[in-house]
């Protein structure tokens, strides 16, 4: 391990996003091409460097504690990573790394990218924050820093569907971080804490139904953040009008945060695993309403942003069944959804950049313009929809037997069915925009370029290559599983260790 | 002394009350500040002891820290509130450059007049 990782993961995008104009300013007066570019580009790689440093140290079951300015918790406050949270860290910065790269050619012809180049890092400087704190207040800052920098990246091209998506994404998500604030202002005058562990083991010995009311503030503000139906609008909205290297970044990689959060605050801070029957639930209502919705949209990002409101579906009933298979086919298929998520938002910014548009009925018949693009959109439709031999197969059908196993075979069978119907809103779009009729002006559309292919290949070799070997995956999950259950480890190891 | 959190969730409802019922973008970003300021009046009030000294020990404070603490204010709340209305104010900032294009773009403030990424 890198000394000082934990803290060196959060900083160095940090540091870079104020650099960043700087840079700007010195490759213009220079005459330096694409200096930005490449310097984030080697940021985010370092990142991803430190990060990967740690892994040795946290699967061999280590929980690593940082304490920041030397203070003890549970006065200082502390970063805590156990398998859960390099998981999350883990994604982050693979899928920071490689939007980075897609961004290089797909941002080009926009102007002001130093701003973006800034936001993108402070992004990610905020997710990693929030993947990597152990303590509440200081997950909520970063939960804040990540937010205000998506909804000025939202609105970074600032036309109107820009500034009317960044508009209700900022109204409907400010009311939800407010909401976790009050709920964290309860936790604090309730025991007097805020180190996660800290509450963890004080929230043990008050009353039930005194956190009623914050677990109910949390899971809500939470719940508009990974939209879950009914709290989704903002969702499609901030996804479609969105640059499509910013939305595959939301959509991999701040879902997952989101998804992370709620799962640290559910059943490690109020170690309420009887309120996963309701997440499960509500994983149900999400996928279901999501994929119906899918269905009628005629916007390829549009599509792609409500099945990525099906898929946190699945994702929040595998790890509200609560079993050891549950969470772990549940964190596989968040570590899953992030990989072909990405993937599918970059072949939708890819058809914009090379075609204008990625509305599907002014598509058609790309497939002989662009061959090597639709084969890896079909790839990660098959992915998505559960198709052997892809990584949705394997991450889905372990959340199929949990489902059986937990004694809810209602829920295997909603969630088959939602998997079909996954299938049939993918096939529509292949056959609206790369089969069918050619319109004559789409003639001379070229394919995607190179750098742009690059991380969109990447993605699909992971997708097949966690297909065939599933079990390299569970590998990778079940460190984070483990994390989950053992709330107990987790408390003793930040609480106790020096 | 509870009255403070009288007033507190009084501004949290005034302000969820402005964010559901109000059609225009700045009563929404209004409501938004009223309800953050009404959490925050919350944080600082459960810190708050009357006739409190500050929670800065120094000099011949050191030789009777028990009691001082027992007459120091919880510092803490104070320290979230802070952090919290530089956030706020950020958002605040945010939303309203943002209203300023909702306008150029809609010449309303209605913003259920914003829908047109729905057709």
């Amino acid at each position: 391990m890198i000394s000082h990782a934990p803290i060196l993961a959060i900083l160095l995008p940090l540091f870079a996003a104020f650099l960043m104009p700087v840079i700007g300013i010195l490759s213009r007066r220079r005459g330096i091409k694409r200096a930005r570019e490449w310097f984030a580009i080697a940021v985010v790689l370092a990142e991803f460097a430190v990060v990967a440093s740690m892994l040795p140290a946290v699967w061999g079951g280590q929980v690593l504690v940082y304490q920041l300015g030397g203070w003890q918790p549970p006065w200082g406050v502390n970063l805590a990573i156990d398998g859960l949270n390099l998981l999350v860290a883990l994604i982050v910065a693979g899928i920071g790394t490689l939007v980075m790269i897609y961004s290089f050619v797909y941002m080009e012809r926009d102007t002001g990218l130093d701003q973006y180049y800034t936001l993108f890092l402070l992004i990610v400087a905020g997710m990693m924050g929030v993947a990597l704190t152990g303590d509440i207040f200081n997950l909520y800052v970063f939960f804040e820093i990540m937010c205000i920098s998506s909804y000025a990246l939202v609105a970074f091209r600032r036309k109107w569907q820009s500034i009317e998506a960044s508009i209700k994404y900022m109204i409907v998500s400010s009311l939800g971080t407010s909401f976790i604030l009050l709920g964290i202002a309860l936790l604090y005058g309730l025991v007097g804490s805020l180190n996660i562990a800290d509450l963890a083991q004080k929230l043990g010995q008050v009353s039930p139904s005194a956190v009623i009311v914050p677990l109910a503030l949390f899971v809500t503000g939470l719940g508009i953040k990974i939209a879950v139906v009914p709290l989704h609008m903002w969702m499609p909205d901030a996804y479609q009008a969105a640059p499509s290297a910013v939305a595959a970044l939301f959509s991999g990689a701040t879902a997952t945060v989101g998804i992370y959060a709620m799962v640290r605050v559910v059943y490690t801070l109020f170690g309420a695993f009887a309120i996963g029957i309701m997440l499960a639930a509500l994983g149900l209502v999400t996928m279901v309403i999501g994929a119906l919705m899918a269905l009628a949209q005629r916007d390829l990002k549009r599509l792609l942003a409500y099945s990525g409101i099906s898929q946190v579906g699945y994702v929040l009933l595998g790890i509200g069944l609560g079993t050891v298979l549950g969470i772990q086919g549940g964190l596989f298929h968040l570590f899953n959804n992030a990989i072909y998520k990405t993937m599918l938002f970059m072949i939708a910014g890819a058809i914009i950049y090379r075609v204008g548009t990625s509305n599907m009925d002014q598509l058609g018949g790309l497939w002989k313009n662009m061959p090597v693009t639709a084969t890896l959109f079909v790839v990660g439709a098959l992915a998505i929809s559960g198709v052997p031999p892809f990584n949705g197969f394997a991450s889905k059908w372990m959340i199929y037997v949990a489902g059986i196993e937990a004694g809810q075979p209602v829920f295997t069978i909603i969630a088959l069915i939602t998997s079909a119907l996954t299938l049939a809103y993918f096939l529509k779009a292949l056959n609206s925009i790369f089969l069918g009729q050619r319109p004559k002006h789409l003639s001379d559309v070229k394919e995607t370029p190179l750098p742009m292919m690059f991380p969109i290949m990447l993605l699909a070799v992971l997708c097949v290559v966690f297909g065939v070997l599933p079990q390299l995956g569970i590998d990778i999950v079940r460190p984070a599983q483990e994390a989950v259950m053992n709330s107990g480890g987790y408390i003793s190891a930040v609480l106790g260790g020096a | 002394m509870d009255f403070n959190y009288v007033i507190a969730m009084l501004l949290v409802a005034l302000g969820l009350y402005c964010l559901l019922l109000k059609r225009n973008l700045i009563k929404l970003i209004i409501g938004l500040v009223v309800l953050t300021d009404g959490i925050h009046l919350f944080l600082i009030s459960l810190g708050y002891r009357s006739g409190g000294a500050a929670a800065i020990v120094s000099g011949e404070m050191f030789s009777d820290l028990p009691g001082f603490a027992a007459q120091a204010v919880d510092p803490i709340p104070q320290a979230l509130v802070l952090t919290s209305i530089v956030i706020n104010i950020c958002i605040l900032a945010l939303a309203l450059s943002l209203t300023i294009y909702a306008y150029r773009h809609y010449g309303t403030l209605d913003p259920s007049k914003l829908r047109r990424l729905k057709e």
